[in-house]
């Protein structure tokens, strides 16, 4: 922190200077302080905060033409924001300023901020300082530079999710699956739209994924089990099955069959799947979907009847201790 | 009185109370039987994946994923009930008549190759160098079409007490079809029950004595019938990979599924005995298996020339299977008889059939 001093030194000196140069000729585009920014951006991205445009400093501050154009924005670009922000709650309109800035902060360029603000229009309404704390906390949660850029730019909601909701997720992760840290990391990283899943769901396909599938955490993790659905995983797995080319592994992880990898079957495209692991036809597998989509439903269906008629029968007290606790939501839906 | 019933209550709940019997007393509840459980459709799947992956070799994942899904139903119309309405309800949904289609394709073939009118039992060829074939007009049976998964709704009985369909594999009406009814033959059918094709015998309107036997028979007199059906116990694939209950792949009927074979043969001699020379006995299983299947067959045509002096010809099936191609998927090249396999697209089946005309 030695360096914050003197940071606060240069954070000045830009300021004026900057304002001096804008009293006196305004159409001259902030391009080379707006460079510098950058500049700083890529050196020292935590602390390089005031050496933004100095006027959006001031908090409160309105949204201006100009103040884009300063940011660095193209005047396409500027209009596009302004007429996003007019269209939100003019109300919350200072929080873009610093909100644009925080995303400068972060490393975003011009560009991408356009883009994240177009694929998310609610990150308008965050805070600033909100921002910037959920920004840090995912790189607590080892998100870290490059990757969470990119993360940022794929899926900008993840901003507007309140840090209780992401930590929650990622400590379900860790608790209920028994994922490692790093595990945590790689799915956050690969897949952050399970911030926003039930929880329930994602404990359940983790269950399918571990029971019946039975691959373990790093596989599910390599295989990027979380971007598929539900529906997919089980359909897919399904099929294989019934195919009598897939066989849930005993508790030796012993088969009578060689497997496909999940990897294999589930991260690839329904052509290579039906193709190279099933090799069936498009036409059997539509059929089929149908189908589990049928039994699937009356499955669902028997059980609400099942819950209605007995909610109060608990009859598998003697499942095996270790896994009772990563069971106990399987076994409630099965 | 009643306080002395509750006592009695009482005391026999206080007997049952662990606790309170003396640990000498105690009957320790057994948690393991001697024998692993493996559940019958399990020992079923384990048993044909060995047996038809060698049989059907790359049809046999696509076979194997159809039984372990919903199978697909035809809807035999009562032709005894008033059931138009009914019937014409169905066809708006989507259903058509299987055998109607199957006309339609034979008299479009025999435009194509020849004349002739059909009568009302409907002859038609195929092609030229194919036998006749004929099928009664009055047997209908609605499916949906490839590919559709809608389900019929159970069919409700009309002002008489009559049920307007009949639900069943749509591909069972083959062996019946395959038998050929004329007008006024007596017809035998050998394993009657449930009676599904037994309907869709009567369905035809044609015959003057239907004699129907189950395993609770008596000797049926000798070269009497014009028509037999054989169509014997098996091992059910269909059943076997999906139901608990009732199934021949639990250990406790080993002995019986090992026997099979042989109560198969002897019931397929009893039909070659009890038909008339001349007559046509068809053989049908709901099994994929080779063994129960051809094996059976062979078996029994040798047999019969050997010890009963009666010669069969094994006719060919090929004509009626091209009627119906598209809508059963047919097994692409069997050696002896026809059999229907399942397919997700057309999910009907297992249904083995071979027909066999006695010569003497």
């Amino acid at each position: 922190m030695s360096f914050l001093p003197g940071w606060h030194v240069l954070r000045w000196t830009l300021r004026s200077a900057t304002c001096t140069v804008l009293s006196r000729r305004q159409n001259i585009p902030q391009q080379p302080v707006m460079s510098t920014c950058r500049l700083y951006c890529s050196t020292d991205r935590r602390t390089n905060q005031p050496s933004l445009s100095p006027k959006q400093l001031q908090p409160g501050r309105d949204l201006s033409l100009q103040a884009l154009l300063d940011m660095g924005f193209t005047d396409a670009q500027a209009d596009q924001i302004l007429e996003q922000a007019n269209r939100s709650r003019g109300s919350k309109i200072e929080n873009a300023a610093s909100m644009l800035m925080t995303l400068f902060v972060l490393g975003l360029n011009t560009s991408s901020v356009v883009k994240v603000l177009q694929k998310c229009p609610e990150v308008m309404y965050v805070n600033g300082t909100h921002l910037q704390q959920r920004i840090d906390n995912l790189r607590r949660l080892g998100l870290l530079e490059g990757s969470l850029q990119r993360v940022v730019s794929h899926y900008p909601p993840i901003l507007t999710l309140p840090l209780k909701r992401v930590n929650m997720v990622a400590r379900f992760f860790r608790e209920k699956c028994a994922f490692t840290v790093q595990q945590v990391t790689e799915i956050l990283r690969d897949s952050p739209a399970v911030l926003q899943t039930d929880l329930g769901q994602l404990e359940y396909k983790f269950q399918y994924a571990y029971f019946r599938i039975g691959v373990r955490q790093p596989e599910m993790v390599k295989s990027k089990l979380f971007r598929v659905t539900l529906d997919e995983v089980r359909c897919r797995h399904s099929f294989l099955e019934r195919r009598g080319l897939y066989q849930t592994p005993d508790k030796k992880g012993q088969t009578c069959i060689i497997n496909p990898k999940l990897n294999d079957f589930l991260n690839v495209p329904e052509e290579t799947f039906l193709n190279d692991i099933a090799k069936a036809t498009q036409e059997e597998f539509e059929v089929f979907q149908k189908l589990m989509a049928k039994e699937w439903q009356e499955e669902d269906d028997e059980q609400e009847r099942d819950t209605g008629a007995d909610s109060d029968d608990d009859d598998d007290d003697e499942e095996e201790e270790e896994e009772e606790d990563l069971k106990s939501g399987y076994s409630k839906r099965k | 009185m009643a306080a002395l019933m509750d006592t009695r209550i009482l005391l026999r709940k206080i007997k049952d109370l662990r606790s309170l019997t003396p640990r000498r007393n105690r009957v320790k509840t057994k948690w393991a039987g001697s024998l692993p459980k493996y559940p019958a459709t399990n020992l079923a799947l384990q048993n044909f994946d060995a047996t038809y992956k060698l049989q059907l070799g790359e049809q046999w994942p696509s076979v194997r994923v159809s039984l372990l899904c919903e199978q697909k139903y035809g809807a035999l119309s009562n032709n005894f009930s008033d059931n138009e309405g009914v019937i014409a309800h169905l066809q708006s949904q989507g259903c058509r008549d299987i055998v109607s289609c199957a006309l339609d394709v034979g008299t479009r073939g025999m435009a194509a190759s020849s004349h002739d009118k059909p009568t009302s039992i409907e002859s038609i060829t195929v092609s030229p160098d194919m036998p006749t074939v004929s099928l009664s007009p009055n047997i209908k049976c609605l499916v949906f079409p490839r590919r559709d998964v809608s389900r019929f709704k159970p069919s409700r009985p009309d002002a008489h007490g009559l049920l307007g369909y009949y639900l069943m594999d749509a591909a069972s009406i083959l062996p019946v079809l395959a038998l050929d009814v004329q007008e006024g033959q007596s017809v035998l059918d050998l394993c009657a029950a449930p009676g599904g094709k037994a309907l869709v015998l009567l369905q035809t309107q044609a015959i003057r004595f239907l004699h129907l036997n189950d395993i609770s028979w008596g000797e049926t007199e000798r070269d009497t019938f014009d028509r037999v059906l054989v169509d014997v116990p098996c091992t059910t694939d269909r059943h076997s990979v999906k139901e608990e209950e009732n199934n021949i792949f639990s250990r406790v009927r080993t002995k019986e599924k090992q026997k099979l074979p042989q109560l198969q043969l002897e019931l397929l001699l009893a039909g070659i005995k009890a038909v008339r020379p001349g007559g046509l006995v068809v053989y049908s299983t709901c099994s994929l298996s080779q063994l129960q299947n051809e094996y059976v067959t062979e078996r029994a045509v040798h047999l019969a020339r050997e010890e009963l002096g009666i010669s069969l010809q094994v006719a060919d099936l090929r004509p009626l299977t091209q009627l119906f191609q598209d809508t059963f998927n047919f097994a692409p090249d069997p050696y002896l008889g026809q059999l229907v396999l399942p397919h997700l697209t057309a999910n009907f089946g297992p249904i083995y059939m071979c027909k066999l005309q006695r010569l003497n």
